[in-house]
């Protein structure tokens, strides 16, 4: 903590920022490679169906149509977990699925030739919850899923944690001093909404070579992960400016599925950019959770047994659903230190729209649907949540099997000195009245508290690679495979490539996210940016280093380590007389490269905890939200601005609103998505914002340089808990379901019972 | 009888940022639909693509424009209806000649107001025109101002910042 | 969005001409807040040939004073409505429902006679067409009303019949506790109707080739209190779950008259008459407020799944009764 940096820990401005408030930053729709034609999907009516006949005779006819592919002619291509997704199947699973695709000269020419469009359906029976898709006799939505059931694991290897077994759970049952039972769901579908509609353009060089642009988060996962779907191409993918992700945009893989095979048709560039009604309805949403099972706690908080099974609903397929099913039980282990486990999973297909990669991912939906039972086990021992959290939240040593199978140590930090400060700033202990007690109550106005907890091991997940090239002129140039999706990461590598360096800040600059000038990167998924990016960035900047001094030592008549630089300048240390520029050093044609690289560490958990006071209104069922304070460890801060603006998000991308107000609405006996706008689905407007408090400890972690790790990920996960838990307290009554809608608060003030005689 | 005039207008002049441009209607490339909105006339036609589109349907605020002095939705406008009008976007903020940012757009690099930055360009101009009208806001004006603004990443706080510190600076921008 | 031909208004007998001629094929454009979004979401199986923009009328956009009357043009903005010193200060329910629409910016473009005329926001009517096509519904001339045995939170607790669907206007419900009349230009002359009548459980009574001029609101007596709430989930950009206005004649703390309007809990703006009668000649205070509230939802017979609004409806006529 001591160490003093230049740019480490100072809020700069955002290298992207002068772009961002002239309106020149591209977006995937600003963008422009070159003449392009427009895609349209024709979507189903049917929430399940067999397609029989598409007279596509008419649409072919229309003016400016290029092309348009049906199930019958689109390339081979598979997606999905394990593969089960065509480009287009002669079957649709939900209303909104793909049945056909156009390409046209204009936009309006494509959709013009969807209503011409004539397609012969066979309806089938549908299931839109769990419950219907496992009932027997239930409609099979894919012939490799017998009973909807997705049994295949194959996300991170062979042992791909599917379930938490461990130790002996009846004994511990039997240690324990209270047993809490029961059955509770997250099951708002809610979507992660970032403001901009995905898009992808996508253009074949030739047979074998495809370029595609694209607004994601994650270039190298258009290249490489795609790549094996799509019978490996040589793909360059390029990514611009995206408009938010939050998980949800990694990849779009159907999107570049109808874009690449219009583009193949037409052997022309092909653009493919969603509504945000398509973007609402056949996108990505939220897994579906649901948790049964049983607690078994000691008097003290000490957790004795956990088991049950949590069910999963992902839509009408999977595409990650697996991954996160695995982080989640990992993420379980962190944040209740058990050593009895008996926790199976289920993974279900339903006719709604599908379940993508969300921020959270897996944890949030675990422990959200969990939160009411270890809220009821609390109770009966009258613990206080903070005191509980702080035995269980996973200390340095503890240890967790985590997503590939493997038992990891942890050698992270001791999140008890955040959790207290987080709690002194709310003021937890004066607001805590105990459980099902309101923090005040006055007429019809009742405020209540709460809190939750979340962490991920993925930190250090999976690999990246950097290089860092010096220039003559004394500027560096980052190679990584880094798209920016609103986290400000690129400028915040650029920050510790320009400490190591000690060039300005405005000399280091990185290359755009385009795989054909950059090396593999995992990309910005999880809160990887800061540990496994950072470290690859730093490793490069390191290796540069020392080749530049190699070059620059004998020049000065000295060794190596006796040099230092800044400025672009080199000295000997201690004698700043005796020094080279960088331009003499590295000669003006030349340049040095550095090379770094990362390897995955699941050993460093990140932590946050967050307070939340809510006041109840028990005569209109509203509920306002008061005050949030958050609480974490971040190591080293590296640019405070970018990490609150992260901790902020909390109240965003499908986080602790979902507990207040947002979910995905369904016709239950048509499938139809009914809230599909920013009218109806509900989301909190600027004139709504809670007090606001982020509290970051910097203790020094076993990462990299700067000792620091991320936390971006994982601050939506807390809140939807803790909401739960405030406004129960608020009210006294345990409350279950998600979101508290006035009429669920009403029903359980007792007030609203229907029909008044 | 009345004389009605059943025709549809040949074309429309619209002074944007400064420049005046007239552009006919029809449905030839570089001529502009009755049906074009704002929004897509300023992106497309104009090739001023620092005006979003997020919702296209009123809800989200990321297209406001500033026309004949006031905030408006873009997307739900219709360009032939905007005929005569004095158009500001977001690429019309900064000096034309100088670069030099608008003291707005100043003080959210500054403050990092955004994130992923898309809701910015509309923030922007919704918060420039309060502070035309209102150049002492206290925050909670700016917060009914920026009302009909999504920002999924939760800029929220920033943002307010921001703008405050652009009111209490008077209006100039940091050198 | 699908093209049409667009013609400016000169005048509204320009209007009538057209409407005259393209009988049912146009569509009157005012701010375009609520007709672009029905056009873009193609919703309605008709999609107009001709839209005629109102804005370009001269002189239907003011705020004034006539003969102890206040007239309202129909393309006057809801923001100008919300801001002019005359409301804020004889009308203040009306400034405060003017106040409630949606956002800052759709209020600079939202007209009033748009906001009187808007279609219904049910989410089954408002399905947009292209993600999978548009739902056919009782309202639409074709089907049942979906949210009968569907997803009916939103809709109507009192009065539905054949179709649920609530007016979403906040202005009407504040226009007609201050009993406006909304002034109907046709080919057969103008009428002036009073906005309970201007509704019917469709839509509004206007023919198609008939528009709306003009609101005249009369001036209330000098012991004229008024108030205006609404229930929403979010604080902006969001349509009213029940919203009440208020208009009462007292002399000292009794209540001489009363009006009191529901909104969003009928197909059109609901007159809760019981409520009126449990105030009138009473002293207004929390006993006489919650029997008006109880009042005021009597005839409710709720879906299944918006019981609750009743709840909300007691809460906000008891809340407007105790604000004064
Ligand atoms: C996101 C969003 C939020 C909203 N929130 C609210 C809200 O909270 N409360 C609320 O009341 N409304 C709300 N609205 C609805 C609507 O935008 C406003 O009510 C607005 O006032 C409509 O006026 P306009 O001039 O834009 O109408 P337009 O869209 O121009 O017209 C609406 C309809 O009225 C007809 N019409 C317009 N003028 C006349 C006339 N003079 N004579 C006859 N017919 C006419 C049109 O043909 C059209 O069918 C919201 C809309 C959106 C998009
Ligand atoms: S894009 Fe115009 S308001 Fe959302
Ligand atoms: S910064 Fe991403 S939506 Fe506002």
């Amino acid at each position: 903590m001591n160490e003093t940096y230049r740019f480490i820990g100072k809020g700069t401005p955002r290298k992207d920022g002068v772009d961002i408030v002239t309106g020149k930053a591209r977006y995937i729709d600003d963008v422009r490679p070159g003449p392009m034609l427009h895609g349209k999907v024709l979507r189903s009516p049917f929430p399940h169906a067999e397609i029989k006949k598409i007279d596509t005779v008419k649409a072919k006819a229309a003016p400016g149509v290029r092309a348009v592919l049906t199930h019958a002619d689109v390339p081979p291509w598979m997606t999905g977990m394990p593969r089960h997704v065509k480009v287009l199947d002669q079957r649709v699973r939900f209303v909104g699925d793909a049945v056909a695709l156009v390409a046209a000269d204009t936009l309006e020419q494509a959709v013009a030739a969807l209503d011409l469009i004539k397609v012969v359906y066979e309806k089938l029976p549908a299931v839109f919850d769990m419950d219907a898709a496992l009932a027997p006799g239930a409609p099979r939505l894919h012939d490799m899923f017998p009973g909807n059931v997705v049994s295949d694991f194959p996300a991170f290897g062979p042992n791909t944690l599917s379930k938490v077994v461990r130790g002996d759970v009846e004994k511990g049952f039997k240690d324990a001093d209270f047993i809490s039972e029961g059955t509770f769901g997250y099951e708002n579908f809610a979507n992660p909404l970032p403001i901009e509609p995905p898009g992808v353009i996508a253009q074949w060089e030739d047979e074998q070579r495809l370029t595609v642009w694209s607004g994601t988060q994650s270039a190298s996962w258009h290249r490489w992960i795609m790549q094996s779907k799509m019978g490996f191409p040589d793909i360059r993918a390029i990514t611009t400016q995206c408009g938010g992700s939050f998980g949800s945009k990694n990849y779009a893989p159907q999107c570049m599925f109808y874009a690449a095979a219009l583009a193949k048709a037409t052997g022309k560039a092909v653009k493919v950019s969603y509504t945000k009604d398509e973007h609402f309805g056949a996108f990505v949403l939220r897994l579906g959770s649901r948790f049964c099972g049983k607690i078994g706690m000691k008097k003290d908080g000490t957790v004795t047994a956990l088991a049950g099974e949590w069910m999963v609903d992902n839509g009408a397929f999977s595409d990650m659903s697996q991954s996160q099913i695995a982080v989640g039980c990992g993420e379980a282990q962190l944040v209740i230190n058990c050593e009895n486990w008996n926790l199976s999973t289920k993974l279900v297909c339903t006719n709604r729209c599908p379940a993508g990669v969300i921020r959270g991912f897996g944890g949030q939906e675990l422990e959200s649907a969990f939160a009411p039972l270890l809220a009821d086990v609390m109770t009966q021992a009258e613990l206080d949540p903070v005191e509980f959290f702080k035995k269980n939240y996973v200390k340095p040593g503890g240890q967790y099997i985590w997503r590939e199978g493997n038992l990891w140590t942890c050698r992270g930090k001791d999140y008890t000195k955040a959790m207290e400060k987080g709690a002194a700033e709310f003021k937890w202990k004066d607001k805590w009245k105990g459980w099902l007690k309101p923090t005040s109550a006055e007429g019809s106005q009742r405020t209540g508290v709460g809190v939750g907890i979340h962490g991920n091991a993925d930190v250090g997940e999976d690999d990246s690679e950097a290089y860092i090239r010096l220039n003559a002129d004394g500027t560096a140039t980052i190679h990584a495979s880094v798209s920016e999706s609103g986290m400000g990461q690129r400028s915040s590598l650029c920050k510790m490539a320009a400490e190591i360096l000690q060039l300005p800040l405005a000399k280091v600059h990185m290359t755009p996210p385009d795989t054909l000038v950059n090396p593999f990167d995992f990309g910005l998924v999880g809160s990887r940016g800061t540990y496994a990016v950072g470290s690859a960035v730093i490793d490069a900047a390191e290796d540069a280093l020392k080749q530049l001094f190699g070059r620059a030592a004998p020049m000065l008549g000295v060794q190596s380590q006796d040099l230092e630089t800044r400025d672009a300048r080199i000295f000997v240390k201690g004698k700043p007389e005796q020094a080279l520029t960088w331009s003499k050093a590295i000669g003006i044609m030349r340049s040095v490269t550095g090379y770094g690289e990362f390897k995955a560490d699941y050993s460093v958990p990140n932590f946050l905890i967050l307070f939340v006071e809510v006041e109840v209104d028990t005569d209109t069922g509203g509920i306002k939200l008061k005050k949030v304070t958050t609480a974490t460890d971040a190591g080293r801060i590296i640019d405070p601005p970018s990490l609150h603006g992260q901790l902020f998000g909390a109240l965003g991308s499908a986080g602790l609103d979902t507990a207040i107000f947002e979910e995905t609405i369904i016709d239950k006996k048509s499938g139809h998505m009914l809230n599909m706008n920013l009218t109806d689905y509900k989301w909190r407007t600027f004139n709504e914002l809670p007090e606001f408090n982020n509290i970051i400890l910097e203790t020094p972690f076993p990462t990299h340089r700067f000792k620091a790790i991320g936390i971006g990920e994982i601050s939506t996960s807390p809140g939807p808990g803790a909401v739960l838990m405030a406004v129960s307290n608020a009210l006294g009554k345990p409350l279950h379901e998600y979101p508290l809608t006035p009429d669920r608060i009403l029903k359980a003030c007792g007030k609203e019972k229907g029909n008044p005689k | 009888m009345i004389q009605t005039k059943n025709r549809q207008k040949k074309a429309i002049t619209l002074t944007v940022n400064g420049n005046l441009h007239k552009l006919n209607i029809g449905d030839q490339p570089h001529e502009i639909s009755p049906s074009y909105t704002l929004a897509q006339t300023l992106r497309e036609t104009l090739g001023l693509t620092g005006t979003k589109v997020g919702c296209d349907q009123g809800a989200c605020g990321s297209c406001t424009v500033i026309m004949d002095g006031k905030p408006v939705l873009s997307c739900m406008t219709l360009a032939i209806e905007c005929h005569g009008s004095k158009i500001t976007t977001i690429e019309g903020l900064a000096d034309s000649i100088t670069g030099k940012l608008h003291p707005v757009q100043d003080s959210f690099v500054k403050h990092s107001a955004f994130q992923c930055g898309f809701c910015t360009p509309g923030i922007i101009m919704a918060s420039k025109s309060l502070l035309d009208r209102d150049p002492s806001p206290d925050p909670h004006h700016v917060k009914e101002a920026l009302s009909g603004h999504y920002c999924r990443c939760i800029s929220h706080y920033q943002v307010v910042e921001a703008v405050m510190d652009a009111a209490d600076k008077g209006g100039q921008a940091d050198e | 969005m699908k093209t049409f031909k667009h013609f400016d208004a000169e005048s509204v007998d320009h209007v009538l001409a057209i409407l005259a001629r393209y009988h049912g094929k146009t569509a009157l454009m005012a701010g375009g807040t609520d007709l672009i979004g029905v056009l873009k979401s193609e919703i309605l199986p008709e999609y107009p040939k001709i839209i005629i923009n109102l804005k370009t009328i001269a002189g239907m956009n003011t705020i004034k004073m006539v003969d102890k009357e206040c007239r309202i043009g129909a393309t006057a903005r809801l923001a100008d409505i919300a801001a002019s010193g005359l409301i804020q200060k004889i009308f203040p329910a009306l400034a405060a429902a003017a106040e409630s629409v949606g956002s800052p910016e759709l209020r600079n473009m939202g007209t009033l006679g748009g906001n009187l005329c808007q279609d219904t926001r049910c989410w089954y009517y408002r399905y947009p067409d292209k993600m999978g096509g548009r739902i056919p519904c009782y309202r639409k001339g074709k089907g049942p009303c979906h949210a009968v045995k569907g997803e009916n939170r939103y809709h109507a607790i009192i009065g539905g019949k054949k179709c649920y669907a609530v007016c979403p206007s906040d202005m009407a419900i504040a226009l007609a506790a201050l009993d406006a009349r909304v002034k109907i230009i046709g080919p057969g002359g103008s009428r002036l109707v009073p906005i309970l009548d201007f509704y019917n459980v469709l839509c509004t009574i206007l023919n198609p080739d008939e528009m709306v001029t003009e609101v005249r609101i009369p001036e209330p007596g000098k012991n004229t209190v008024q108030a205006f709430y609404k229930n929403r989930p979010r604080e902006a950009v969001d349509f009213a779950v029940v919203s009440v206005a208020v208009r009462l004649e007292r002399t000292g703390d009794v209540c001489k008259d009363a009006c009191i309007i529901l909104g969003a809990v009928a197909p059109v703006p609901y007159r809760a008459v019981a409520a009126e009668e449990a105030v009138r000649g009473r002293r207004l205070h929390e006993i006489h407020a919650a029997d008006a509230a109880k009042a005021a939802v009597k005839d409710a017979r709720p879906l299944s799944q918006n019981a609750y609004k009743i709840e909300i409806a007691k809460t906000l006529v008891k809340r407007a009764l105790l604000s004064f």
